[in-house]
């Protein structure tokens, strides 16, 4: 018996064999070797008792109990590196630095004799971990050990450097089919282990490269500085030409597992926190580093067994962090607007964490080892409350991010909580649960139903009078607030409207809750004024509906009612004007009955048709004009930029030296309107390197540089402008001068055209003609100046009403413009360019604060015309 | 409309972006559309602008005039 060592190793794990299955002590030598096989035919049997399935993760398995010998040889601090070789038939090589299995002979109590190596490689529950002076720490996996791999193994051969000898052994099957000899003599130290799982056990025999990565990769990071490799003899890496290999060695240890998981994600702060201790024999590490995500990964660990379930380590953690986290807050004085103490969930929103401790004999629960039992929960807790609270008060920044984070999450859950509000069904005495503003229709069919959501009590009061009941449902709905406080209205759709809306369309919300089936009605029809409070509501709706009933927009049932801006009267005659543009168009029409224009000096004249088209035209000329001239605040230069036609990017171009010729005719003729506008500054044509092209710039009276450039001519508005110029340039030639033809033949032309008023409700025949006196000629310099007489001229001839909103209509007046589905025109909201849509409500409820002024004035909404 | 163009949106809540063809578009999460809706029922989403009308305005006191801005203010 030569080491000493090798006794006590051995001796334990062998009375640990015989007191769970010894029954005779007289047995013969033939009936023991019995005994001794059927150990291990048991595992042959039951394979999935021991080593979980006969699958792929049991072949696996295999591997990790041998890995974990070696693991355990580190830990004890003999072993420095492991070596993992899946060969080409799907065998496996484990080699390690560690001290060799002991191979001295051992007496069993039954008198047998076998070397040492041979009673771990066959014998259940033999070993050295059973005794806790041999290795203090030990995982191992279900702690049936290595001798479960020898009895699954076809082949199992065992190679053992100890003491400057070589030794061999081969089994099959658990069966040593040779006796342990001494090969020869060598310097080095430790074991390999070659073996080949058996075909007619498992079902899959193939190894998978990146299952056993993981777990080696685990293991290096939980022990830091243990070198593991893994090659695969099945593959060659095209790079190196090599068998396709990858080394784990960790010097951070766990510090570097939590940035292997953090990786490509935002972290909070740089480096993770780490904290160690050592109590009562235990030795605990703990990493851990906050991103920005909601989720929690906690890895637990012990004795390098990942605890899928926890258990008392990761619950002290746990206690420690929610304490530790909102003591730090009240200290750092955060916690001002928040009403309770952060919960456990809101501090591990975003964590990573990776918690691992080692400690002699662990108790785990559960076949799988996958919770552990002993009892350090207080042990981590007192630890971590320890570290933990120091770093926080150390590193106040880091803190405060950490601890900002978990109070997001605090008022996520309070959203959360008022989310689930908003469905939470009433008690019922509330009759059926609709809502009490609704005024229901009768109609029961939904796709015959239609819901207005009628802006203001007052509208909603007027339309419930104006519906027909019979299939027309009414939902007032309160947008406007008034906030006396700093004197402005507050456009917002309160937790009782957005209640109220829910419960009477009946599709419920939410992702598990919300289902478009359930829909009470085939129409929902948003009704709001047509001024810009109306348009607020109406973004706010389509927003609501946009994300959280996308369906309902994406099915076709959400549309825009369009209540009319203008009335318009004469005598008898009457019609209602949905906005101003048609508005425009129809005082035209009435103005230019009769009317002849000539422009510039050589007589030429526009008249009739001719002259209503160029009317419209100019009129959208003039809207883009107005537009383009908000970014330059003076007509005449915006005027210039359309004479000279800057239009493509060409004129913006040239070489560095020469400047575009349009550019420069430019420049010359701001030069002579420089003084009138007393200007502060105006730049020569200058090259922009960046854009490569050429640009103006001007400083206007109050100080504002302006830019003439190629941004701004390849702006929509400008495009449009464009266009529009390009139509109507060959009649934009000053001065004009109106005149009237005498009357007659084309006054009975423009009756002619007549009645093919667009999108407008005509209730009565149309007007008799005025006699129109004839005038003198007038004469206007101006396009503006132009157009705008001749509206006056049309607007002389009607009582013009304009409504400021729904409530100034009669209910009948409501039914006739805005709600009879054989008169009334609806807009469907469609989302066929979503993007755009969203980016616009994205703009409404942003930042920028420019770009969202400008869709509420000129942007209705992504929405299409269709006539019902 | 192009034809089969992706669309690609940032999620309202946390800004990462969402293919319309995502499970909880234009959310990323279920979460964040919780957080969101959570916000709707709190009256969270205001757009706010100010009293031009000088009767109301006189209703409200001496003491209370619109500020200077007169842009849109959204708040949440």
């Amino acid at each position: 018996m030569p080491a000493k060592e090798l006794d006590t190793t051995v001796a334990s794990a062998v009375a640990e064999v015989e007191a769970s299955s010894s029954t005779t002590k007289n047995g013969s030598y033939t009936s023991d070797n019995i005994k001794v096989l059927e150990g291990l035919e048991a595992v042959r049997l039951r394979p999935a008792m021991y080593i979980g399935s006969t699958g792929e993760m049991g072949l696996h398995h295999l591997v990790y109990e041998v890995v974990d010998n070696s693991v355990d040889e580190a830990l004890a601090g003999y072993a420095t590196r492991i070596e993992v070789t899946i060969h080409d038939d799907n065998s496996i090589t484990v080699t390690d630095d560690g001290r060799g299995i002991p191979v001295d002979e051992k007496t069993l109590d039954n008198g047998e004799k076998m070397p040492a190596v041979q009673v771990v490689l066959t014998k259940l529950h033999a070993g050295g971990k059973f005794d806790s002076s041999t290795y203090k720490v030990s995982g191992g996996l279900h702690g049936v050990g290595v001798s479960c791999v020898n009895a699954l193994s076809e082949a199992f051969d065992v190679e053992i450097w100890r003491d400057g000898h070589t030794y061999e052994q081969d089994y099959s099957k658990g069966i040593p089919i040779s006796g342990l000899r001494q090969a020869g003599t060598t310097k080095r130290r430790g074991t390999k282990v070659h073996f080949l799982p058996d075909k007619s056990i498992f079902s899959v025999t193939e190894y998978n490269y990146d299952t056993l990565a993981q777990r080696l990769r685990e293991l290096a990071f939980l022990n830091k500085g243990l070198e593991i490799s893994l090659a695969d003899e099945r593959v060659i890496d095209q790079k190196t030409g090599e068998y396709k290999k990858t080394d784990f060695k960790y010097a951070g240890g766990i510090a570097e597992f939590i940035k292997h998981i953090n990786k490509g994600k935002q972290v909070l702060h740089e480096k993770p926190i780490v904290m160690e201790g050592f109590r009562d024999n235990v030795d605990m590490e703990i990493a851990l580093q906050y991103n920005d995500s909601y989720s929690d990964t906690v890895f637990c660990f012990a004795n390098n067994i990942n605890t899928a379930d926890g258990g008392t380590h990761l619950s002290g953690f746990k206690t420690a962090l929610t304490r530790t986290i909102n003591a730090a807050g009240q200290q750092l004085g955060l916690f001002k607007d928040v009403k309770e103490n952060l919960s456990g969930d809101d501090v591990r929103e975003g964590l990573v964490a990776v918690i691992s401790v080692k400690l002699p004999q662990p108790q785990f629960e559960g076949q799988t080892k996958g919770k552990l039992n002993s009892d350090i929960a207080g042990i981590v807790q007192a630890m971590v409350n320890e570290k933990l609270g120091m770093f926080l008060e150390q590193n106040p920044q880091v803190a405060k991010r950490v601890i900002n984070k978990a109070i997001e999450a605090a008022r996520a859950r309070e959203a959360a909580r008022k989310a689930r509000d908003l469905t939470r069904r009433k008690g019922a005495l509330d009759g059926g649960g609709l809502p009490g503003k609704l005024a229901d229709c009768s109609e029961r069919q939904p796709d015959r139903c239609e819901l207005y959501l009628v802006e203001g009590e007052s509208a909603g009061g007027t339309a419930k009078q104006g519906r027909d009941r019979r299939f027309q449902a009414i939902l007032p709905l309160k947008g406007k607030i008034l906030n006396v406080e700093k004197a402005r209205y507050d456009k917002m759709l309160g937790h009782e409207e957005i209640r109220a809306m829910i419960t009477a369309l009946g599709a419920g919300i939410g992702k598990d809750d919300f289902d478009p089936a359930k829909l009470r009605y085939g129409k929902i029809i948003l009704m709001t004024d047509a001024d810009v409070d109306g348009s607020h509501i109406r973004t706010l709706l389509l927003t609501f509906f946009f994300r959280h009933m996308n369906e309902l927009i994406k099915r076709g049932h959400v549309y825009i009612a369009q209540p009319p801006l203008y009335r318009i009267k004469k005598g008898k005659f009457e019609q209602y004007i949905k906005d101003d543009r048609e508005f425009v168009k129809v005082m035209v029409k009435r103005a230019a009955e009769g009317m002849v224009i000539g422009y510039g000096n050589e007589g030429k004249k526009l008249e009739g048709a001719a002259l209503t088209k160029f009317m419209g035209q100019l009129n959208e000329y003039i809207g883009f004009f107005d537009k383009v001239n908000k970014r330059l605040r003076n007509e005449e230069i915006t005027g210039l930029l359309t004479k000279h036609e800057l239009a493509r990017r060409s004129d913006f171009e040239g070489d560095a030296a020469t400047a575009p010729a349009k550019l420069v005719a430019l420049h010359d003729d701001l030069e002579k309107i420089h003084k009138k506008y007393q200007f502060k500054g105006l730049t020569q044509p200058a090259f922009d390197e960046e854009h490569q092209t050429w640009s103006l710039h001007f400083t206007d009276a109050q100080g504002a540089v302006r830019h003439i450039d190629w941004t701004l001519a390849s702006s929509p508005e400008y495009r449009q402008l464009m266009t529009k110029y390009a139509q109507i340039k060959e009649h934009l030639e000053p001065p004009f001068v109106i005149e009237y033809a005498t009357k007659g033949a084309t006054a009975a032309a423009a009756e002619a055209e007549e009645g093919e008023g667009e999108a407008t409700v005509e209730t009565k025949s149309a007007p008799k003609k005025s006699a129109r006196v004839a005038q003198d000629p007038v004469e206007k310099q101006t396009a503006q100046e132009l157009f705008e007489y001749v509206i006056e001229q049309g607007r002389r001839d009607y009582q013009v009403q304009r409504y400021k909103g729904l409530g100034e209509m009669t209910s009948t007046q409501l039914w006739d413009t805005t709600m009879d589905p054989d008169r009334r025109t609806l807009l469907s909201v469609k989302l066929e360019d979503i993007a755009e849509t969203e980016t616009i409500f994205t703009t409404l409820m942003g930042e920028d604060v420019e770009s969202r002024r400008k869709f509420i004035e000129e942007n209705a909404l992504d929405v299409k015309n269709l006539d019902i | 409309m192009p034809a089969k163009k992706k669309v690609v949106l940032r999620c309202p809540t946390c800004r990462t972006l969402v293919t319309a063809t995502d499970e909880n578009f234009p959310f990323c999460s279920d979460k964040c559309r919780v957080i969101d809706l959570g916000k709707w029922a709190s009256g969270a989403y205001k757009i706010s602008s100010p009293i031009l009308d000088p009767d109301v305005l006189e209703g409200l006191g001496e003491m209370q005039r619109p500020r200077g801005d007169d842009d849109d203010d959204f708040r949440n």
